[in-house]
């Protein structure tokens, strides 16, 4: 019976799930939003340096992209980002109502002749490798995008 | 936000342009790397040094900046080059496919000694 004392839920501070939502508009200054809401679900849950800085350079791929070619009509518009943390794992789902863009189907970056070196599709082809999981889905007129990053917690409280 | 601060230290060795980047390179500061480039080319410098020794975060539109002012420093018959391309930012290069597109040295003695 003793034994069992301690494990009462909420007894102990369990590092527990962590989760936001941030609205940004479409303007890349705001992409800095962004990265405060990743490092500080990083920073709660511990997450390493090296997955932490990965998820958040595909986070800028995705977000800068749904901001430099989502809207052609010049207006100001929002979208979200919610970004889910927990033990070993974190999600970042980006949902907007810009044009329809699958990031699984963008062409891989290709080998560029000498002189003709600007890459199409890099900072997408770079997401791929960075993050775990990669999904995507067309829902009521809008993208969701879902980015999955693994990580090895490595003990300690990453500042 | 501090933590999106882009510092650009410039300086001559010689008849070498180095340019040191600090910090971070993403989408909103890359333009900032490109004007300095841009302005280095067609001022007439003949070869460049871009030390990545100090930055702490880059994205792809660091990579599109100096893809772009590579093509340009060929065009005005210029050399660029890169170096102390290391740790994370050089896992990036990687990740990217990149690190044959670019000139690499290694310390920035190395890439001196090669460019002057």
């Amino acid at each position: 019976m003793l034994s069992r004392e301690g494990g009462n839920i909420g007894s102990m501070p369990q590092p527990a799930a962590q989760s936001v939502e941030i609205v940004i508009r479409n303007e890349l200054a705001e992409l800095a939003k962004l990265s405060d809401g990743l490092e500080r679900i990083g920073a709660e849950l511990g997450v390493p340096g090296k997955p932490l800085m990965q998820l958040q350079v595909a986070l800028d791929e995705i977000a800068s992209n749904v901001i430099n070619y989502g809207w052609s009509d010049g207006g100001n518009h929002e979208f979200c980002v919610r970004i889910r943390g927990q033990q070993g794992r974190i999600e970042v789902e980006i949902v907007d109502g810009g044009r329809e863009f699958d990031p699984r189907q963008a062409p891989p970056s290709e080998p560029q002749p000498a002189g003709r070196r600007r890459p199409g599709g890099l900072g997408i082809h770079m997401v791929k490798q960075l993050v775990d999981r990669l999904d995507y889905e067309r829902v009521g007129g809008r993208n969701r995008t879902v980015m999955t990053k693994r990580y090895v917690s490595d003990g300690r409280s990453s500042s | 936000m501090s933590n999106s601060a882009l510092s650009i230290e410039q300086s001559h060795s010689g008849m070498v342009r180095i340019v040191a980047l600090k910090g971070r390179v993403d989408s909103t500061s890359a333009n900032d790397v490109l004007v300095c480039l841009s302005n280095q080319i067609s001022a007439g410098e003949k070869a460049i040094l871009v030390d990545l020794g100090g930055l702490m975060y880059l994205t792809s539109a660091a990579f599109r900046v100096l893809l772009i002012a590579t093509d340009e420093a060929e065009r005005g018959a210029a050399r660029l080059a890169l170096c102390n391309v290391i740790g994370h930012v050089r896992e990036l290069f990687e990740m990217g496919g990149l690190l044959d597109a670019f000139t690499i040295h290694g310390s920035r003695e190395e890439a001196l000694a090669q460019l002057s």
